[in-house]
């Protein structure tokens, strides 16, 4: 499908382009361009970040970049085109992890479809991220469980919290 | 059946190839390779937490893989870890 761009950037290789995005979002019929660019930042939970190292199930992550995009399109229900990417490997402070961009009529859907895009790229895609700390210590983080048990146990156990309730922060 | 199973994320230290290779029985089930695989770190690589693999989804390279699932005829598998991308 043209109107849907889904990679995953070996940081050996190549690096994660927003301004690639930008031009294949980009269309005559669309006024309305949003764009999420995820970084590595230098704190998290209190603790000073060297680094981070993305480990990716590529075939599967992939395969669930075009399902995302599909229930994109099906939500906004209009022409759309849209731009998921994903860096595996190891990356320094500031470097870029992740690309999502929607391009769309108007705003209100370019909005929405990146925002949801973002969201089920965070909480359903095969990808974990160890981070490397000033102190030489590395931990993987604390993730969403794909298993369907889990997740509904996890619903119940913060049910009634409000916002991104299930059970951790990232 | 001999089935291999890729690692990822924190479950990479269960072995340093990156896959474990277990026996199952014909027409195993999600859920009772997941006791297989529970028993084998339990004896093998005792610093992986039994609740970890509870919380784990097991998958093939096209689709997660619930615990009613049989197991795919090649029995190729990847054993993937609450996920954190982004």
């Amino acid at each position: 499908m043209t109107d849907l761009h889904t990679a995953v950037v070996d940081i050996c290789e190549s690096q994660l382009d927003p301004a690639a995005a930008l031009a294949f979002v980009s269309d005559p019929r669309f006024g309305g361009i949003d764009m999420f660019i995820g970084k590595v930042r230098e704190h998290n939970l209190g603790r000073v970040v060297t680094g981070i190292s993305y480990d990716l199930f590529e075939p599967l992550a992939l395969r669930m970049f075009e399902a995302i995009g599909e229930r994109a399109r099906k939500e906004i229900g209009g022409p759309m085109k849209l731009y998921i990417a994903h860096a595996k490997g190891d990356l320094r402070i500031g470097e870029i992890a992740v690309i999502v961009a929607a391009g769309t009529p108007h705003r209100d859907e370019a909005f929405r479809a990146c925002r949801l895009a973002i969201e089920a790229v965070k909480h359903e895609a095969p990808i974990w991220k160890q981070e490397h700390y000033v102190d030489g210590d590395s931990a993987w983080s604390e993730g969403c469980s794909l298993c369907e048990e889990h997740r509904e146990a996890e619903r119940t156990a913060v049910h009634g919290k409000k916002s991104h309730a299930h059970g951790h922060e990232h | 059946m001999k089935v291999r199973i890729a690692l990822f994320g924190a479950l990479r230290d269960a072995d340093p190839h990156g896959f474990l290779e277990l026996e199952a029985p014909e027409h195993c089930t999600v859920a009772e390779l997941r006791e297989l695989l529970r028993d084998h770190l339990h004896e093998h690589a005792p610093h992986i937490s039994a609740s970890l693999v509870q919380r784990s989804a097991f998958a093939s390279n096209d689709e997660i893989l619930h615990n009613h699932r049989t197991l795919p005829e090649d029995g190729q598998l990847a054993i993937l870890p609450p996920v954190s991308g982004g």
